[in-house]
């Protein structure tokens, strides 16, 4: 592939190009090897390997990903979102908030970053939660409104030291 | 290379101000010239050289391609050529021209980035409380 490739206006030899119509509307994520136009509306999280254009009345809120270049429409609007891509545009009339990260190192992994399935932190949680033991009021013998005393007969759960800053 | 330690509330600094044509006074800077400091100016200032600390203007800031910013800027409209470090308020319109780099936070009305320009940093947009021109 030459390294200066024609950009045209449809898909630019990188694969396919997908464009979401004034009509459309997406709400979740998508990922796209190639191109992305939008002209409808989306909420969620679009990735694309090549260009995305938010034309026309566009919008988008969440995050955008473009592998190559974003292109923000004069009467589009990205909202909210993180951006992180190469090159980018803003057309003058736009609407564009959010956290940009530009240049190459912005987009280096030239693949998806796979979703890690389980996050290892979950396992690790130290809890310090004081031992909840199985409270008597399992067992619904009496209706009588005051569980109060059988939970005062109990020693009231010590406050756990802990080291934290709060006071 | 002289350097300028410029504290200027309101006034003109009596070298650099100039009265244009609108008659609004203007802050030039030349490629060779150096700032540092606060500077509050009634009027419009093009950038150019080293600026380093703060320049508040009600006009518009003009930053040359040569130009070296590390400076929290605010102005009406704002038009970037040159490397700027820092916060950068537009009341108006922020213009990133093809070969800016701007590492720092925006508050803008307006937003206009130039494909080739660089930009790191949060972008806010919103009205300002300056409603007194009624387009």
């Amino acid at each position: 592939m030459s390294p200066t490739r024609p950009v045209s206006n449809g898909t630019n030899g990188q694969g396919n190009s997908v464009v979401l119509g004034p009509r459309d509307r997406l709400v979740g994520e998508l990922y796209i090897e190639g191109d992305l136009q939008v002209s409808g509306t989306v909420d969620g999280t679009l990735e694309a390997t090549g260009n995305i254009e938010i034309a026309g009345a566009g919008k988008v809120s969440g995050t955008v990903t473009a592998y190559n270049r974003l292109v923000v429409g004069s009467d589009a609007s990205l909202i909210g979102g993180e951006v992180r891509v190469a090159r980018l545009t803003v057309e003058d009339g736009a609407t564009f908030t959010g956290k940009v990260s530009m240049g190459k190192h912005a987009v280096e992994s030239p693949k998806p970053i796979e979703p890690e399935p389980t996050s290892p932190r979950l396992e690790v949680v130290p809890v310090v939660e004081p031992a909840i033991e199985p409270t008597p009021s399992v067992k619904p013998v009496q209706p009588i409104k005051s569980v109060q005393p059988i939970k005062s007969a109990k020693p009231s759960p010590q406050p756990v030291p802990q080291k934290g800053k709060r006071r | 290379m002289d350097v300028q330690e410029a504290v200027a509330e309101g006034t003109a600094s009596a070298e650099n101000g100039e009265v244009k044509r609108d008659g609004r006074k203007q802050f030039a800077m030349g490629p060779g010239d150096i700032l540092e400091g606060k500077l509050i100016y009634d009027g419009s200032i093009h950038a150019d050289g080293k600026v380093e600390g703060e320049v508040r203007v009600s006009g518009n800031i003009d930053v040359a391609s040569g130009a070296s910013v590390r400076a929290l800027l605010e102005g009406s409209n704002v038009t970037l050529k040159g490397q700027v470090e820092g916060a950068v308020t537009a009341r108006d319109k922020l213009t990133l021209a093809k070969n800016a780099r701007l590492s720092g936070d925006i508050v803008v009305r307006r937003l206009q980035i130039d494909d080739g320009a660089t930009l790191n940093g949060h972008v806010r947009m919103g009205d300002f409380e300056s409603h007194t021109s009624g387009q």
